[in-house]
This record gives C-alpha cells, structure tokens and sequence, in this order.
C-alpha cells in the first residue's frame, strides 16, 4: 500500500538528527480507556502535519489495534497491561503495540476479502486499508504489532 | 464489568426512544467503540423486535469503530432476515468514512435527515 495522497510533506517539527519523537504510553487494556488513546493520537497526528481526514484514520488504526488486543489477546480482561509507542520520524509516524496476551493469527493481517454482512474481520480490513505498514510479530512474552503512516508525498517504502 | 458504576463509567453513549409515525426512532450520542457497542447492539436489537421499521439517529454520534458497525450489520441482518427496515440518518464525515472504508455504504439504507429517513 502506498501513500499518494497531498504533496510535498511541510514539516512543522525540527528533529535533530537521528532522533525521533517518541511518546509512549502504557494502559490498562480497558475498552474506557480508548477515549483517552483517540484524543491523544489525532492531537498527536496533527502536530506532525496528518490533516483532518489523515488524522481521524490514523486515530481510527490505532483504536481498531488496541481493541484487537483487548478483545482477542486479552479476551476482553480490563486488567492487563499495553505499551503503545509512537514515534515521529521525519517521513512518518509509528506506532508500535505491545501485549503480554494470546498469539494472534498472522493471517488475521494479511489483506483478505471484506464479507458484506459478515460479523467480524473489518478492524483489521480498516487498519490495512489505513496504514502504510502492518508488522505483527510474536515476542517470546508476548505480541508486537507496527503500524506506519508515513506523511502525505512521502512514498512508502515497503 | 458489571452493575450500575460500571455503566456510568462508560457512559459516552446513550440512547433515547421515540415513536414517530408507526416507526421507532433511536437517537444515539456519543462513540460507539468496544466499550458501548454492545448495549447499542441490544438496544436496538430489542427495539426492532417491536418495530416494522428502525430508524436510528446517529447526529450526535462523533465516531464509531468497527465493533459498532459489527453491531449495526447484525440489526441489518436480522431485520432483512425479519423482513424489516434499518434506516440510518444524520452520520458524519468520521462515521460515514468507516462505512467507506469497511464498504458498506451501499448496503445501509442512509438518509440526510430525519424527514427523509421517515419518509424512506
């Protein structure tokens, strides 16, 4: 998937170089708490230059990983723990989820037809369809997911 | 979670019922995410057991997720199933582009306004 969308990136930070923007958070993996992620990751896309529609997908990719993990890895226990990291390169923004639950089922990632009326699969349909870069990889204590979004001109590189 | 602190807290969406010309309206505030998609699955669920036709109101609604959708597919499934009407109106730019993004968008009946979904 390639991110075509807008033009040349103006970049409203100076990074130095070699050095990210990093925000981490850590959470319990109570569904009440998705409120808190949502407002914090569109304040976040914003500030790196994602505009209005980009900032209300990247925010809706990020929900939709964090309420896989809490309803698939953690099958929906409130009380456990999710490292959210994002970063901010100078072409794109990362996020990177880290769980202690149950193995996911890489092919869970990988594009497959959307059903219509099908009762399930569109949360990683839309992350797919959002994000530049889906990485999932099992942890020896847990699961990783990297999610990419690179800024608008900028080409992705996978 | 149970019990009625727990339903507080995760009150960012409501709902309210009315009855307008034979059809039953549901006016729903608030995000529909995992935390609130399955009391408006019940809801409406419930609702369209004594209904030939459910309109829901999703003016208010500032964001949905794909657990509420799930959740608006399966009154759409058991109400063509029960040859009844779902008809939605009022969605915003965030909850009509998860419709697009999840393609569904053809397959709800969407209307612009109250009016309008009464008169679908």
């Amino acid at each position: 998937m390639s991110c075509d969308k807008g033009s040349t990136p103006e970049h409203p930070a100076t990074l130095p170089p070699g050095s990210p923007l990093k925000f981490r958070m850590r959470m319990a993996s109570d569904p009440r708490l998705l409120r808190v992620v949502r407002s914090t990751v569109s304040e976040l896309a914003a500030v790196w230059g994602f505009e209005g529609e980009q900032c209300r997908r990247i925010t809706l990719a990020v929900d939709e990983a964090l309420s896989n993990i809490i309803r698939h890895a953690y099958k929906n226990r409130c009380d456990r723990e999710i490292d959210l990291n994002c970063q901010a390169h100078s072409d794109c923004l990362e996020f990177s989820f880290v769980d202690h639950g149950e193995a996911a089922d890489p092919s869970k990632f990988c594009a497959q037809p959307l059903s219509e009326l099908a009762p399930g699969g569109r949360g990683t349909h839309i992350i797919r369809q959002i994000m530049d870069e889906v990485c999932y990889e099992r942890l020896p204590e847990g699961n990783l997911l990297r999610l990419k979004k690179y800024l608008p001109g900028v080409r992705s590189k996978a | 979670m149970t019990g009625s602190y727990a339903r507080a807290k995760k009150a960012p969406m409501k709902t309210a019922t009315r009855e307008q010309l034979g059809t039953t309206i549901i006016d729903v505030t608030g995000d529909i995410d995992i935390a609130t998609s399955p009391d408006l699955r019940r809801t409406l669920l419930e609702s369209l057991k004594k209904t030939p036709r459910l309109v829901v109101n999703m003016r208010e609604v500032r964001y949905v997720d794909s657990s509420g959708i799930a959740s608006l597919v399966e009154v759409l499934r058991e109400a063509r199933s029960t040859k009844k009407r779902l008809v939605l109106y009022g969605l915003n730019a965030t909850v009509h582009d998860v419709l697009q993004l999840t393609r569904l968008t053809k397959v709800f009946e969407i209307r612009e306004t109250e009016e309008e979904a009464l008169q679908a």
